[in-house]
């Protein structure tokens, strides 16, 4: 069993995913850590801090050796590494939610200090594709920075939504480092340089990224899944009802291939093997872990895994030798591997004497008494169905899943009930099913992302059982799921049910409703291209992505569809000519972007270039981008009030400090009244102050999000081209350039 | 001296009950004993361990499920005869398997414990006792609510027989012949009994008894009176205590007490100098542990603990050291013998899965055909859902012989569900629609690989009353589900108790009607928890409840055609009022409802609210401050400038914010509980008073008892 070689505990609380291991004198590895308000402590055990009370760093007052930095501010990512090479030791990167500042430890000096108005929400230092000096890449509100070691901005780009996780790593093999980026969005973009190779769509906030070996790397999500991918193919992942706080890749058992070490919310260290997730080593902390790290931090020549808990308790562990693999663990493997197998045994032992006592109860006829215990016939089979429902008066439009058995009396025949209804088809009530109907029970969805939490159930008050269960679902995004269904089936008395599982695909865009065309209530916004395809391939390509009525009859190029959104009712039509060209109208550019990767992903199309027009929506960004020049140019004003203010504090104070010593009460009550009413009007003014960076913060986001959708409609090389002139753009604050590139993808006519 | 136990499996049968697992006398000392076990298949084996591998002495035919398993024999001789309950059958087994006793006892219901001592056999059904002196019938008694277990003190040591019954009221009941000699209060529902050491002690009358909410105690029980020894509260919350046993495995020539636990604990406690038992040694099984016992059954000459566990499994807890056991590095063999049986198990499970398969298939094709049918694999739910009186919440417990796959809890009631920390399944909410198909909470839990236990949290509401419904799947084919259900009933915060303080301020309820004592009993019944089924002797009969969160108290008498419930808690008084006259409306019963309510009641029981308040907004207020004075302390290096109060504060950080974990919403219940009694006193008054509530809440914000108070009177 691999016990921790040291454990150190620190007075001081460390904040999650915020610490980080540096050769700060490049020599002896410290420890790096953001504390409570605003601080960063430097753990250095090897040599006494020399630190004098210079501008920044200075003694902790509760152990010798930690010394405090001063950060003023809540630091919201923290990283250490060689940001210039030519210094030969490593530099401290603290990033707020409006500032990046690289600090060089050893002289307690400031690299450079640089606002980053999209805010630092994660950071990661390191060589990004042919940029030959390292980058401290910043992710804040849907932008990507990267600087160098004199603060200059060599690289920026934008990307779908707030910024939560970054990664280098490389992913397609080529020798270079690729950027992965995990957002708010639920997404896992690949950025070479600035352009997106690939992404992958998670299941909540990817909350971690971490490189593991060659094109391999892990990843954490908020609602407490952890995985690997390689590539884009997952190998595994697992999900805890804890979150995972920081992810690592480290060769714990010394087998030559690293494994993904998860610190938890609860305390627990587990490292798991990269393919399969086995667990093969698992300790635990007292309280939430912050951080995984590795390090050299006894010196020794040997890297030790390195865990530090939200307490400032840090543990380090050296890799299991070659001999001891795979027994890690605490408990031995034989005993293990015995009960696991008896386990196997018994419960096939069980599913055996089911079968028997199944052939047994065959032989007796199905009478009543087998209600409550539940035996149903054996040819009971279940019917599923979607379909789109426009929804009625009480009922938005939704999508509708329909599961009967198929000898259960239903309530209600195919179609929509309220049709039923006005038909003047008696209902057959309830209490009229005879013994031998099946009812449904309940029915458990099991899906990501379209339910509130991971599951939906259905349980029908016992007075309301039937043999079919109607269930609306409303996917909130278009992406496509697989619904995991476990239905109960039973009879109305029974204690016991069957449970049928089975799983079917909702389709990407199932929440839109095919319509009869009028041209009246047609959007003006399009997008247009051309693609090489017959109109059969577009034919199947709608039939896999919506949802059809069965009768559906596409003929041939030219045609055109129309659908109705169920979410907000908004019109999209889908035309195609003979010449192969696609035009689709829809007000909503994040549709038009999403059918446009996704027929490009059908057809394998590399590169599209797409001619678009979203007139209400560039007049809104338009609106944005001059609310963005307001609002800085109010944030400079306050920012200058506010260094008036505080010199003006300084004079009162020493006014009244000497009105104090010259025993002048009275004048000395004065100025601290004057000084207590201007400490009232900054705290007011530093309220304004922030609601203005909120709303500039808000406004940026809009900004940059509108560079990626315009991005987003476009596939391959034109879409970097639009992106990298949008931003051009921007800098150049000539916003008519911009519609006009976000309209035909270049900026020259 | 640290003691360490080592694990060791040594063989599964079926699910097993409380006490079915005994070790056989040993021939000599510290000789290898034989394990005797009884299942729910109603087989029971004997075998012992060589060289690692269980081999069989004796395995019987299935038959009925075994609710208890007991060792017996002539007085003074080794006790090695083995006597099994088996529905309302006695047997008995020499030690080589030989059946020489078939007793059919003629009870209407199934044996649920057993004792024998020499030819005196004692057993108990649910509620009835009986005693045999070679099997005939000597003495009966009919207890007022459920036996749990039966023990006799020690015949060698005492002049008379002395059985004592463990009845869920919270009572052990001492009897003399037919008659009860005393009733003793225990401090929750009493599931276990053993004599202490084994025999007794000194004088014979040591009894040890576990709850069900994991509490342990010693009780002398003497012919005039009983003298409560020592009792270990469950501080750990830990489950509720299964059995007991006493042995010698520190080696320090004291024996010490050995636990097991419904939630996988086993815990050994040795004797100080002054006989108090103080925790020795504790390990965490994945499930209930059913039986346990001391002696020796892996290796001859080291001491171990043997237990049982619910889904079958014999383990020991050894003292035999793993030779292992030795630094990093070093190469681990697999010695032979774990190898055998490996490849034994792997060669067995082969053939399993072969036969599985071909199973599979023929099921897969009877589906096919018209009038087969598929009949739902029955599996075994072990559940219990109890009241903490901790923090006046439900626990609901699920134990299932193989894993579990997922569970779906739905109530028709309004109940928070709260996480607790040992599970590792996911939860998810499901939102409901709550008019149509009275669901208020819908949830699934799905578990991990290798669970068997689930443990859920529940909080209630008074006077919102219903039904909870647990939906198990476990994961085998085929996929099949049990329903489970358990009633929230209206005064669900309420438990038994058997004493009141009768100089409180009562309000009364009066009922009379033309109703049977069965038909009030079952209103009773309906409305509190922990109240006997079954209508109870006599013309007359008197419960005395305690609110679990305030302390308020309820008394309830009630005979034919009349019921008197009296209560300092308005609100309680309240609630009985709208519940049984909504009961005696659905079964068309002409009830007559008079109370009388006293307006100091409602005074008194704010006062017994006050310190609670107090304490609760206390501590919200400390821990609150506990991050801002950590700060202060991280800037300034000591903490000697700050009062004494705040030093006080940093000082119990890690315990104050520990507590305030522990009970989340504390203080919205106390408010609630505090609007609620607002209501009440107006209802009765005729006077609704919704209104003035977020008045009574702004008061409540900026508490001081005596505004509080003059709010109840002025409103």
């Amino acid at each position: 069993m691999l016990l921790p070689v040291f454990t150190l505990k620190l007075r001081h609380k460390i904040s999650p995913r915020m610490v980080a291991i540096g050769r700060y004198d490049g020599i002896h590895p410290c420890l790096a850590a953001a504390t409570q308000a605003g601080k960063v402590f430097i753990h250095n055990p090897h040599t006494r801090s020399q630190h004098s009370s210079a501008s920044r760093a200075f003694q902790s007052p509760l152990e010798s050796d930690v010394s405090l930095l001063n950060i003023n501010q809540a630091v919201s990512c923290l990283t250490a590494g060689v940001l210039n090479p030519e210094l030969g030791y490593d530099a401290l990167l603290v990033g707020t939610q409006t500032n990046l500042l690289a600090y060089d430890v050893y002289n307690n000096s400031d690299l450079f200090y640089r606002e980053v108005a999209d805010g630092t929400n994660a950071i990661v230092l390191g060589t990004l594709g042919d940029i030959s000096s390292p980058l401290a890449i910043v992710g804040g509100n849907c932008a990507l920075q990267g600087f160098d070691h004199e603060g200059n901005d060599l690289f920026w780009t934008v990307t779908g939504d707030n910024v939560h996780s970054l990664a280098l790593c490389d992913f397609d093999g080529d020798g270079k480092k690729e950027l992965l980026v995990g957002s708010e969005d639920f997404d896992i973009r690949v950025f070479k340089e600035d352009e997106i190779v690939a992404e992958m769509t998670e299941t909540e906030i990817i909350t971690s990224l971490c490189p593991m070996d060659s094109s391999r790397f892990g990843y954490a999500l908020s609602n407490g899944t952890v995985g690997v991918y390689d590539k884009t193919a997952r190998y595994w992942r697992i999900k805890s009802k804890n979150h995972a706080m920081s992810i690592h890749a480290f060769d714990l058992n010394s087998d030559g291939v690293c494994e993904l070490i998860t610190g938890w919310s609860n305390g627990k260290v587990d490292a798991r093997h990269d393919r399969t997730g086995e667990v093969i080593f698992k300790d635990n902390f007292s309280c939430a872990v912050a951080g995984v790290l590795e390090g050299d931090y006894r010196m020794d020549g040997r890297t030790q895994l390195i865990c530090c808990s939200v307490d400032g308790e840090i543990r380090g562990y050296l890799p299991g030798t070659a001999e001891m693999t795979g027994n890690l663990m605490d408990t031995s493997v034989e005993q293990d591997l015995i009960r696991e197998l008896s386990q196997k045994k018994q419960n096939l032992l069980l599913e055996l004497r089911n079968y028997e006592e199944n052939a047994k109860a065959e032989l007796s006829p199905l009478s009543e008494a087998d209600g409550p215990r539940g035996a149903i016939p054996a040819s009971t089979t279940l019917h599923t169905a979607l379909s789109v429902s426009l929804g009625r008066e009480t009922q938005p439009a939704h999508v509708e899943l329909c599961i009967s058995t198929s000898n259960g009396k239903k309530l209600c025949g195919a179609g929509p009930w309220g049709l039923l209804c006005h038909r003047g088809v008696v209902l057959e009530l309830p209490w009229s099913l005879s013994p031998a109907d099946t009812i449904i029970r309940a029915v458990l969805i099991f899906a990501e992302g379209i339910f509130l939490g991971e599951s939906h159930v259905v349980h029908p008050s016992i007075h309301s059982l039937s043999g079919s269960v109607r269930i609306p679902v409303t996917p909130p995004k278009d992406v496509p799921v697989d619904l995991h269904l476990k239905t109960f089936v039973g009879y109305r008395s029974s204690t016991q049910f069957h449970v049928f599982e089975m799983t079917r695909q909702l389709p990407r865009f199932s929440m839109y409703a095919l319509s009869s065309p009028d041209s009246a209530s047609e959007p003006v916004s399009y997008v247009s291209f051309i693609i090489a395809e017959r109109a059969q391939r577009v034919v199947i390509w709608l039939n896999q992505n919506f949802l059809l009525p069965e009768d559906t009859n596409i003929q041939n190029a030219p045609f055109q569809v129309c659908f109705t959104s169920l979410r907000n009712g908004g019109q999209l039509y889908i035309k195609i000519k003979l010449s192969g060209e696609i035009t689709i109208n829809t007000d909503d550019i994040d549709l038009a972007g999403d059918i446009i990767q996704s027929m490009a992903a059908f057809f394998a199309i590399e590169d599209l270039q797409v001619e678009a027009d979203f007139p209400v929506y560039f007049e809104e960004l338009r609106k944005v981008l001059v609310k963005v020049d307001e609002y800085h140019s109010v944030h400079q004003k306050l920012s200058a009030e506010m260094a008036d203010n505080s010199n003006l504090i300084r004079s009162l104070l020493v006014r009244a400090e000497d009105a104090r010593l010259m025993r002048d009460m009275k004048t000395m009550k004065n100025r601290y009244m004057e000084l207590y009413d201007l400490n009232k009007d900054l705290l007011n003014g530093y309220k304004i102050r922030c609601n203005n960076h909120t709303e500039l913060l808000g406004n940026l986001k809009a900004v940059n999000q509108a560079i990626q959708r315009a991005g987003r409609l476009r596939v391959g090389k034109p879409k970097n081209q639009v992106i990298a002139a949008c931003r051009d753009a921007i800098r150049s604050n000539n916003i008519n350039t911009l519609f006009r590139i976000m309209r035909v993808g270049t900026a020259s006519s | 001296m640290a003691l360490h136990l080592n694990r060791a499996d040594y063989l599964q049968v079926g699910v097993t009950s409380q006490k079915t697992m005994k070790l056989l006398p040993a021939s000599r000392h510290r000789a290898t004993q034989k394990v005797v076990i009884g299942d729910h298949d109603g087989v029971v084996m004997c075998f012992g361990m060589k060289k690692g591998e269980a081999v069989a002495v004796f395995k019987t035919l299935p038959g009925q499920k075994i609710a208890r398993l007991e060792l017996g024999g002539v007085l003074n001789t080794p006790q090695e005869k083995i006597f099994i309950a088996a529905g309302s059958e006695i047997r008995g087994f020499t030690k080589r398997g030989k059946q020489f006793l078939s007793f059919e006892t003629n009870l209407t219901e199934s044996i649920k414990a057993m004792h024998i001592s020499g030819s005196d056999l004692f057993l108990s059904a649910s509620y009835i006792y009986n005693h045999y002196c070679d099997c005939k019938d000597q003495h009966y008694y009919l207890s007022g609510d459920k036996i749990n277990d039966i023990i006799c003190l020690p015949v060698e040591k005492l002049p008379s027989i002395t059985p004592v019954l463990a009845c869920q009221d919270r009572v052990l009941r001492v009897l003399q012949g037919s008659d009860v000699m005393y009733e003793t209060e225990v401090p929750g529902p009493p599931t276990v009994l053993a004599l202490h050491n084994r025999n007794g002690g000194n004088s014979g009358e040591d009894l040890l008894f576990g709850t069900s909410d994991g509490k342990l105690g010693l009780i002398q029980i003497t012919a005039s009176k009983p003298i409560h020894k020592w009792e270990i509260r469950n501080e750990k919350k830990r489950g509720g205590i299964l059995c007991v046993d006493s042995f010698d495995i520190v080696g320090d020539g004291v024996k010490d007490l050995l636990v097991g636990r419904d939630d996988g604990v086993v815990e050994v406690y040795s004797f100080n100098d002054a006989n108090e038992p103080v925790l020795r040694f504790d390990q965490m099984l994945s499930e209930s542990v059913t039986s346990i016992q001391g002696g020796c059954v892996g290796k001859e000459g080291y001491d171990e603990i043997v237990v049982s566990t619910y889904s079958g499994w014999v383990t020991g807890l050894t003292t035999e050291p793993v030779h292992k056991e030795c630094g990093p590095g070093e190469e681990v063999k697999i010695n032979q013998e774990m190898q055998n049986k490996i490849s034994n198990l792997r060669s067995e499970l082969e053939y399993l899965q072969y036969k599985v398969l071909q199973e599979r298939e023929k099921y897969q094709q009877s589906s096919q055909s018209s009038n087969a049918k598929s009949a739902v694999p029955s599996f075994s739910v072990n559940d219990k859902f109890t009241l903490n009186k901790d923090d006046a919440s439900y626990s609901l417990i699920l134990e299932v012989q193989t894993a579990i796959d997922n569970v779906l809890i739905q109530s028709d009631v309004p109940i928070d569900l709260l996480d607790v920390d040992k599970n590792s399944a996911v939860v998810s909410f499901s939102s409901c629609d709550s008019e149509s198909n009275d669901n208020f909470l819908l949830a699934t839990y799905r578990c991990q690989a290798n669970t068997t236990r689930l443990e859920l949290k529940i909080r209630s509401i008074e006077g919102q009353y219903g039904m909870l419904q647990a939906y198990v799947t476990p994961r085998i084919q085929p996929k099949t589900c049990q329903v489970r259900q358990y009633l929230i009933k209206p005064l669900s915060l309420h438990q038994r108790t058997h004493f009141i303080d009768h100089d409180r301020p009562m309000n009364t309820l009066t009922l009379t009607g033309q109703f049977s004592f069965a038909e009030v009993h079952s209103w009773v019944v309906f409305c509190l928890p922990e109240v006997p089924e079954k209508p109870p002797a006599g013309e007359c009969v008197t419960f005395y409840f305690q609110n679990t969160f305030l302390d308020t108290q309820l008394e309830s008498t009630y005979r034919k055609g009349e019921g008197v419930f009296k209560s300092d808690n308005i609100s309680t008084i309240s609630i009985l009022k709208d519940v049984l006259s909504k009961e005696a409306t659905k079964r068309k019963i002409n009830l007559n409802i008079s109370y009388e309510i006293n307006e100091v009641s409602v005074k008194h029981t704010l006062k017994l609210i006050h310190p609670k308040l107090e304490y609760q907004l206390l501590l919200a207020k400390k821990v609150q401050l506990i991050d801002a004075l950590k700060e202060l302390q991280v800037h300034e290096g000591n903490t000697n400038f700050l009062i004494p109060e705040y030093r006080g504060i940093l000082e119990e950080a890690d315990q104050l914010q520990e507590e305030y974990k522990r009970q989340p919403a504390h203080l919205e219940r106390l408010y609630g509980m505090i609007t609620d009694l607002f209501i009440d006193k107006f209802k009765f008054k005729g006077t609704n008073v919704k209104t003035k509530v977020p008045l009574l809440l702004e008061i409540l914000d900026s508490y001081d008892q005596n505004a509080l108070i003059a709010f109840f009177d002025a409103a």
